[in-house]
């Protein structure tokens, strides 16, 4: 996947929608601005297939530099599919943030906060102010 | 100053490891529902008793029959990274600001904050400590002894090497760890002070110097050189009622259950 097929969270997480069946499937990861920032990662937890997220509340955690930092859904609905490779193989959100290091798939329950993801040029112009 | 920003220091007393989790957590969630334009900071310091083992969050638990001469002692799991801590004859802070305060990220900037204040702090007591550096390309350098040899990195957080911690000679004695949240970070770490019969590996600053140190004079000291470092002012408090009492929740809901504790 490319950066600019993608949708972006405020907390550095990427989205992306399929909407071809019934009810959208947001496969989610996190950007590579995000992995630069916390640098050297260590650990990593992810939810379960069958849990239901709600939008802006944590789906997992992440440790690097001794930080341990909570991961935002960036949509609501049920967890179908987890990338259970990544844990143990942090290496790969470096290698391919956008593509095999993406972490979950979610069936999406909710529609509304679709609404407060941002485009890439949105998302970059938070980036360069963060920075 | 930080336009805004206002600073409290709490001398806390010695308290059990679940007690001292459930507090820096209960601040943690405080600062957290605090507006980013009026950014705040809380500067803890206290000991743990009795002597405790704290186990760094993503740590399994089962590591600690790794560490024979800590096994009597209670155990607790921190929510922030790094290594497992013998808290005996040690100095710990807990440093906790919301979002909006301007050294909240990157996380390295609030480490490095400290740790610098520390040293400086420990100059004016006669200890000459130093920040640590890695080797040219290693980020993060897991020290190995005879003693514990084992894949990975070492059990204990003393017995590890990150840049920033704080050495003497090449021996760490104090480092920092982090549980961030999107509103608020929490940032503790240990002043290994003098060396434990729970963890003899470790030697503290009065065996690898000679100075013995005052914890409460000390802690006074070194919030005055983090203040300057911050530009931050610290107004001495008490815990209020309403953090005591979500401590107190957290301590029998989360810190002090086995679903917390053996989680992994």
């Amino acid at each position: 996947m490319t950066p600019d097929k993608l949708l972006f969270s405020e907390t550095h997480e990427w989205v992306h929608l399929d909407q071809t069946e019934a009810q959208p499937i947001a496969t989610i990861g996190i950007t590579a601005f995000a992995i630069e920032a916390l640098t050297d990662l260590v650990y990593m937890q992810l939810p379960k297939v069958g849990d239901q997220l709600t939008a802006g509340e944590p789906f997992g955690e992440i440790e690097s530099v001794k930080a341990v930092s909570d991961l935002y859904s960036p949509v609501s609905g049920e967890v179908i599919e987890v990338n259970s490779k990544l844990p143990d193989n942090l290496e790969i959100l470096n290698d391919d943030p956008y593509g095999e290091g993406w972490m979950i798939k979610v069936k999406v329950t909710d529609p509304a906060p679709l609404s407060k993801l941002m485009k890439l040029e949105a998302y970059e112009k938070q980036c360069s102010e963060e920075q | 100053m930080v336009e805004g920003a206002m600073g409290r220091v709490i001398f806390d007393g010695p308290g059990s490891g679940v007690w001292n989790m459930a507090v820096d957590e209960a601040l943690l969630d405080a600062l957290a529902k605090v507006p980013a334009d009026r950014p705040q900071a809380i500067l803890r310091f206290y000991q743990w008793e009795p002597a405790t083992l704290s186990l760094g969050y993503f740590q399994y638990l089962a590591e600690r029959e790794s560490h024979a001469a800590s096994r009597e002692c209670p155990l607790v799991r921190r929510p922030s990274g790094g290594g497992a801590i013998l808290h005996d004859r040690e100095l710990t802070y807990s440093l906790t600001v919301s979002a909006g305060f301007p050294q909240a990220r990157p996380s390295t900037q609030l480490y490095h904050a400290v740790h610098r204040s520390l040293i400086r702090t420990l100059k004016e007591f006669g200890v000459d400590a130093r920040m640590w550096t890695p080797p040219p390309s290693n980020a993060r350098h897991a020290v190995q002894d005879k003693a514990h040899e084992q894949p990975g990195e070492p059990f204990l957080c003393f017995q590890r090497r990150t840049d920033g911690d704080v050495v003497v000679d090449e021996a760490k004695i104090a480092g920092s760890a982090q549980r961030r949240r999107l509103n608020a970070v929490l940032q503790h770490g240990s002043v290994l002070l003098e060396r434990s019969p729970h963890a003899p590996e470790l030697p503290g600053i009065a065996e690898l110097t000679g100075v013995r140190l005052a914890p409460r004079e000390f802690a006074t000291q070194w919030e005055q050189a983090l203040s300057a470092e911050l530009g931050c002012s610290f107004s001495p408090v008490s815990l209020d009622a309403e953090t005591l009492a979500a401590a107190q929740v957290l301590a029998e809901s989360k810190f002090g259950t086995a679903a917390w504790n053996a989680r992994r």
